[in-house]
């Protein structure tokens, strides 16, 4: 599903050096590494949010390298989802706009799936809220929501439960990974939170070097 | 979904947006006032104008001689004798020469006193009911005096002394309506018409005496009015026959010592220049406003995107191509400045119609907010292309944006 080879990023006028990665359909890993470490930059270039310094991704035996910037944008939309530490939305749009408007870039209509996935996170009568009214927990899991609207079959989560507390942590791990695992997509967490250790059976270290 | 996103960008920041929407209704709305009334007014000016050749009258201002004879809104510069403009009437290069006489109104509408050409040939106005004056005290409405004041045939009214309403009314002068005119658009609609006689029965004696005197007005018959040898006009309308009248006639006329003559075209040309300057003083004034609203919506759009920046980040991870995030927010700006400039158009006829009311009544010329100035569809044009030029600078910005940097900033 995922495969990474020789992947490396220049920060810093410092090139940072990844393991390789081989996930399988629906597998999910966690990737732990301390700030500095360029686990964010991983994921990034993972995702196509940014170019490697060198090696390769392949997505469903697809180079991302070779795909153009729009075509690239389209790809992201229908095959990745993302979930962030800090989640943002359109704060003008309610909750639902948000994720009619996530649904509307890459012409889905299943509204269906739209309110199961906030009945599960148990905020489907808060959907005509905006954003900002919203607590962090609440807000990290319509992140979840957004990032599984269109069915993808990779999610990517950059550090998702850093800001939450231990109760709003545990909720978002489970959804991630219980969510991931009803569209069989493979997920992908890098985090420095030692919480989700006990969580996930495989994890990558990222050393600084 | 574009657009329901550009709409709510827009009211989720009230203040800015509604900022920049005033400033652009405000500066189209005083551009479409000034556009409206000039056009009225130079389109009244001008139909009314080209009807009259020369105005001959009493020596004075050639302006007022033609804004009294032609607009009826200025004082008579005096009067003149019948005989000492019979050669203008006999000349050859005379088609026409129709004379007036002024003195009474009927609640500020003018009395005027006149013959039948003034309706038929100078106006080419028809009776809509009833006849034309023929025995003195006889009186024909124009379409709009009969419509404001409710008159209608038969209907009789005491007129006042001078041309403008007051109190005194002359004790003798009653008036008998006798015919309504059509609709013209122009001027005759507002007056009331009758027989030159009418005015020379009611002012024979205290014209020449320079005084009102109600015992000899009371006393003064057509018998007393026989006696008099020079009668007496306002001014007389001439309409030339051939295009070399116009290097002689006025030069004869001006010749003489106790007459004037003003073309209205120069004359109000003439005018128009004077008002001309005022008129740019408030267009410069709207496009100045006009440039504050471009620049308001520049820092609404920009400081929108500012604060949007993680938004807009966001959405390119989820699958937008930038072409659609710079589509969203052109959106923006167009449908930021088409609402400001709506409002400007409609608040422009609006105030129009309003004030048209004010100008209506103080001129007695028909103003209204009901027409449309081809000119408008390219203020409105433009206008929204501002827009979306205001638009223009944070779209590309949004569009450069570097997606996992601006991600990695936290806040």
């Amino acid at each position: 599903m995922i495969l990474t080879k020789d992947l490396s990023v220049k920060y810093d006028n410092r090139i940072i050096n990844f393991p390789d990665l081989d996930i399988k359909s629906g597998e999910h890993i966690l990737i732990l590494g301390k700030s500095g470490s360029g686990k964010t930059s991983f994921l990034n270039v993972i995702g196509g949010l940014s170019r490697p310094y060198s090696g390769f991704v392949s997505i469903n035996s697809k180079t991302i390298a070779s795909l153009s910037k729009n075509q690239l944008d389209v790809f992201r939309g229908l095959n990745i989802g993302f979930v962030f530490q800090t989640p943002h939305f359109v704060k003008s749009l309610t909750i639902e706009n948000n994720l009619l408007f996530n649904q509307f870039l890459v012409g889905n209509t299943n509204k269906n799936h739209l309110n199961r996935l906030l009945e599960k996170v148990g905020l489907l009568n808060r959907k005509d809220d905006l954003i900002n009214n919203l607590s962090e927990g609440e807000k990290q899991r319509i992140s979840i929501v957004r990032a599984l609207i269109n069915q993808p079959n990779i999610i990517l989560a950059d550090e998702p439960t850093s800001a939450l507390d231990d109760e709003n942590c545990e909720i978002a791990t489970d959804l991630l990974k219980e969510l991931s695992k009803e569209n069989n997509a493979c997920l992908i967490i890098v985090t420095h939170d030692s919480r989700l250790k006990s969580k996930f059976n495989q994890y990558v270290e990222l050393d600084v070097t | 979904m574009l657009l329901k996103l550009a709409w709510r960008n827009i009211i989720y920041r009230p203040f800015s947006s509604g900022l920049s929407i005033v400033l652009l209704a405000s500066s189209i709305m005083i551009i479409v006032l000034a556009l409206l009334t000039m056009q009225q007014l130079e389109d009244k000016f001008d139909e009314n104008a080209n009807k009259v050749d020369l105005v001959v009258g009493a020596k004075g201002s050639r302006l007022q001689l033609v804004l009294c004879n032609i607009f009826h809104i200025d004082n008579p510069t005096g009067n003149i004798n019948l005989e000492d403009i019979d050669f203008l009437s006999k000349h050859p290069f005379v088609k026409s020469a129709v004379p007036i006489s002024l003195g009474d109104n009927y609640k500020s509408y003018r009395i005027v006193g006149t013959q039948e050409s003034f309706i038929s040939n100078l106006y080419s106005s028809k009776l809509a009911v009833g006849k034309l004056f023929k025995k003195s005290q006889e009186v024909v409405l124009g379409a709009n005096v009969a419509k404001t004041l409710k008159l209608k045939i038969g209907d009789s009214f005491y007129g006042s002394h001078g041309i403008e309403a007051s109190l005194h009314q002359h004790g003798n002068a009653k008036y008998e309506v006798v015919g309504i005119l059509s609709p013209t658009g122009h001027i005759i609609d507002n007056l009331l018409l009758t027989s030159l006689q009418t005015i020379w029965d009611a002012h024979a004696d205290n014209h020449q005496k320079g005084s009102f005197d109600l015992k000899k007005e009371i006393k003064h018959d057509h018998a007393h009015h026989h006696e008099k040898t020079t009668k007496e006009i306002t001014a007389l309308l001439i309409n030339y026959s051939s295009p070399r009248a116009k290097f002689s006639i006025p030069g004869l006329v001006n010749k003489k010592k106790q007459l004037i003559g003003a073309e209205p075209a120069i004359e109000i040309q003439r005018l128009l220049d004077l008002i001309y300057p005022a008129v740019k003083v408030v267009s410069i004034l709207a496009w100045f406003i006009f440039g504050l609203s471009f620049l308001s919506m520049l820092v609404t759009m920009i400081n929108s995107l500012k604060d949007r920046k993680y938004e807009v980040a966001m959405m390119r991870v989820s699958g937008a191509t930038s072409k659609i995030v710079i589509f969203s927010i052109l959106l923006e700006g167009l449908l930021l400045s088409f609402i400001g400039s709506l409002i400007g158009l409609l608040m422009g006829h609006f105030l129009m119609s309003v004030m048209g009311v004010y100008l209506t009544n103080s001129y007695h010329y028909q103003f209204t907010g009901f027409i449309f100035n081809p000119l408008e569809l390219w203020i409105f044009l433009g206008a929204v292309l501002i827009g979306i030029i205001a638009a223009f600078s944070p779209a590309i910005s949004s569009y450069k944006i570097d997606i996992s940097r601006t991600l990695k900033n936290k806040i």
